[in-house]
């Protein structure tokens, strides 16, 4: 639950996709679910000309299970209050 | 999904918003498929009506209509949204034949596996 509420905080925000097939995909995070999902606005694919069939994708959905990395950007994380949330959970669960 | 406040329907990725459009779905094997969404559930199993494979081996493509598809979720890796008034593909590339787009993947195939022989034939001189 702690990263799918770590997302919902990173909505609206720009970040990059990597996938495990090494497809990576910048956009606007529009959506999360508890399978961390991500649903990705106004997509543009790094090193286009590698994936010509992705040229009029614009919006996406990525399954949760493919994805390798999400690139954030440095501001867009307090780590302070992740690092708290990470101990209360350890605590907790 | 019991309990979901208004904020959470609107947070939902679910693949309703996609339902009857035309999308680009990405299999974990490569395969590229183009269809309708017509169903979709919780695993991302999905339902393409009217579905294809397009096919690209360097600036040819083709896209080889299947009919209708399910999916199986576990095999999905993205499900992506055509801009219809965009080019879904480059200008630069071309459409072919099924027998042709196989002929070029056949050699790519092999130039590849020509690729593989090669380098583990030079690995006895230890380049690196």
């Amino acid at each position: 639950m702690l990263f799918f509420s770590y997302f919902k905080e990173l909505v609206g925000k720009e970040v990059t996709v990597e996938l495990k097939n090494d497809l990576a995909i910048r956009g606007t995070l529009h959506s999360v679910d508890q399978y961390l999902n991500i649903k990705l606005e106004n997509t543009r694919v790094v090193d286009q000309d590698k994936y010509p069939h992705m040229l009029s994708v614009r919006n996406c959905f990525i399954r949760g299970s493919v994805v390798r990395y999400v690139q954030l950007p440095p501001d867009g994380v307090d780590i302070d209050i992740l690092h708290d949330a990470t101990r209360r959970e350890a605590r907790g669960a | 999904m019991s309990g979901a406040g208004l904020e959470d329907v609107f947070l939902s990725t679910s693949l309703a918003s996609y339902l009857d459009k035309k999308l680009l779905v990405l299999l974990r094997d490569g395969r590229k498929l183009l269809g309708i969404l017509r169903s979709f559930d919780q695993f991302a199993n999905a339902v393409l009506e009217g579905a294809c494979e397009r096919v690209i081996v360097g600036d040819l493509y083709c896209d080889i209509p299947l009919g209708l598809y399910v999916i199986r979720g576990e095999n999905v890796v993205l499900i992506g949204e055509l801009d219809l008034e965009k080019e879904e593909l480059p200008a630069r590339m071309i459409s072919v034949s099924a027998a042709e787009i196989k002929r070029a993947q056949k050699a790519e195939r092999d130039a590849t596996d020509l690729k593989g022989s090669m380098r583990k034939r030079m690995e006895f001189l230890d380049l690196d």
